[in-house]
């Protein structure tokens, strides 16, 4: 499905891509937003052996709610992130921002995408979706190689936290 | 500022001797300067900014191409996630044809959001 406006990230604040969310069959979510790679190639980003994820996703798909991968309520609640005043606003700019590109208005969408990036920092998504619409060195001085330079140690994905995979 | 009319086709609330309601909610409208209702003879308009501020929702304008955004409210969003039932959606695929997911209730569902940035 294609997700031009974003709606997926706004309505389960997600910052980044791949981000998943295990779903039940009752429409419950299950596992929060969390970096999904399928593979290593990329660990120097997630920081985490993905095939645990993988597993763990394997182990959901066979046992359901008796897997250790379901997390609980209150460890569901707690590990969510929920939206606040300066992201719904953030992604009122993006929005915004996106409209105005659509509409041929491209320049003037860069200051929305900007306060989008302001307000939510956090969000790579803001950023490399608005570097994608334009020159991210000429209208946003920076580019993907010096944003995760500047992060100094700071993980770029969260950190997954996965219980043992089943032997 | 729009009218009545208006107000329910582009958000839904629909403006009654209550104030505004929408789906058993209503906001009452605030006395004095602070109403987002404005009466001039036989026209009434809504202040559609002021309603939005009432509801906690953001409002991003760019008055130079005359386009107001109003997002989603932090609280609502916030809502629908604690309740952990997962945020319903409508999405086009390639093809156009659109998809939501409720329609895959009595599956699990592998939610996976990917850029091709």
């Amino acid at each position: 499905m294609i997700d031009v406006e974003h709606r997926v990230a706004t309505l389960y604040d997600m910052v980044n891509v791949p981000t998943a969310v295990w779903i039940d069959e009752a429409g419950r979510i299950v596992r929060p937003p969390e970096v999904a790679f399928v593979d290593n190639r990329w660990i120097e980003y997630t920081k985490t052996d993905m095939t645990r994820y993988v597993a763990g996703l394997r182990d959901w798909v066979a046992r359901g709610a008796e897997s250790a991968f379901v997390l609980g309520k209150g460890e569901l609640r707690r590990r969510l992130s929920l939206p606040t005043a300066a992201h719904a606003l953030a992604a009122a700019n993006f929005r915004l921002g996106q409209y105005l590109h659509a509409q041929g208005h491209w320049e003037d969408a860069i200051g929305y995408f900007k306060r989008a990036q302001a307000l939510r920092p956090e969000s790579w998504s803001y950023k490399r979706q608005a570097w994608a619409l334009s020159d991210a060195e000429q209208y946003y001085g920076t580019n993907f190689k010096k944003e995760v330079e500047a992060l100094a140690g700071t993980p770029y994905y969260a950190p997954l936290d996965l219980p043992p995979v089943p032997g | 500022m729009v009218t009545p009319e208006d107000l329910v086709r582009v958000s839904g609330w629909e403006l009654t001797a209550e104030g505004v309601c929408l789906e058993g909610l209503c906001v009452p409208e605030p006395p004095g300067e602070d109403s987002f209702v404005a009466r001039r003879g036989d026209e009434t308009w809504v202040n559609l900014s002021r309603l939005a501020s009432l509801l906690d929702q953001p409002v991003v304008a760019s008055p130079e191409h005359r386009v107001w955004f109003f997002g989603d409210r932090p609280q609502g969003l916030a809502d629908r996630l604690v309740s952990l039932t997962a945020p319903d959606f409508t999405l086009p695929d390639l093809d156009g044809r659109t998809h939501s997911l409720r329609e895959h209730r009595g599956r699990k569902v592998f939610l996976l959001a990917w850029a091709s940035w």
